[in-house]
């Protein structure tokens, strides 16, 4: 059993401050997660942190029931909460492509990250928020489509079905003169 | 994109930039604040859950006056009943 698994064995048998010790192992991947998803790393952090309440809820109220590994099912209330709020978002029709300042972007490291990220948010923003999510979770997460159907609580049939039409959708924007 | 360049190829490209992407400074103590603070109950909260509690207990103490209380009343009638009868024979 992995520490992770260990941890939520802690928080289960009462142990708060274990919860902190997800928080640390998982906040990385998560908020990476996040920001893909949502084009910037303010609302991934306000995404993840969310998730992480609602993680905690669920596993003090016992309602975790561990079908899934502790880590596939982070992955799945962030990607879930990225999803609703990118939707809430384009229903008050804000832009997503608009510069947002974040405090704490700092080094060489972080400039080319935000750059990217900035491209990524601008390519990516008009495809639906679950088509997104699914392109993202399979070509920079690195998952199989088994994998993102229990992420995204779908069949694989349906998770294929959104990548192809992802890329068909990309595929037509640059095909556009 | 450049015409060359693949759709999985610049996702990949951008999954190596964002790759140093991480919680901004404090975050880890955030995510501690909120779930302190919801972990908190407020005054209603409180008296509910102690409320809870004290619920079967109240329960069998309602029976039992209940119960006594019928008691009582069927004794009081059979002593009025009594000195109805003595009043009678008198």
């Amino acid at each position: 059993m992995d520490t992770l698994e260990k941890a939520v064995d802690r928080v289960l048998a009462g142990d708060r401050a274990a919860f902190q010790q997800i928080v640390d192992t998982t906040s990385q991947k998560l908020v990476r997660l996040g920001a893909r998803i949502m084009g910037n790393r303010a609302d991934a952090e306000d995404v993840v942190q969310e998730a992480y309440v609602k993680a905690y809820r669920a596993l003090t109220a016992g309602d975790f029931d561990r079908r899934s590994s502790t880590s596939t099912w982070l992955y799945r209330i962030v990607v879930n909460g990225a999803i609703d709020a990118k939707r809430s978002r384009s229903r008050r029709h804000e832009t997503t492509d608009e510069v947002q300042i974040e405090p704490g972007w700092d080094g060489a490291a972080f400039a080319e990250a935000r750059v990217a990220l900035s491209e990524l948010d601008e390519w990516l923003a008009a495809l639906p928020p679950d088509q997104r999510a699914a392109l993202v979770l399979q070509s920079m997460e690195g998952l199989n489509n088994t994998e993102i159907a229990q992420v995204m609580g779908v069949s694989e049939g349906a998770v294929e079905q959104r990548l192809v039409r992802a890329r068909a959708a990309l595929r037509s924007r640059r095909e556009q003169p | 994109m450049t015409d060359r360049e693949d759709i999985d190829q610049r996702l990949a490209r951008l999954a190596g930039a964002t790759h140093t992407l991480g919680p901004s400074l404090g975050f880890s103590a955030r995510v501690m604040q909120a779930i302190d603070a919801e972990a908190v109950p407020g005054f209603w909260e409180n008296a509910w859950f102690s409320s809870r509690r004290l619920l079967p207990v109240a329960a069998i103490a309602a029976a039992l006056a209940v119960g006594w209380a019928v008691q009582v009343d069927r004794s009081v009638d059979d002593e009025l009943a009594t000195s109805y009868a003595a009043v009678g024979f008198e």
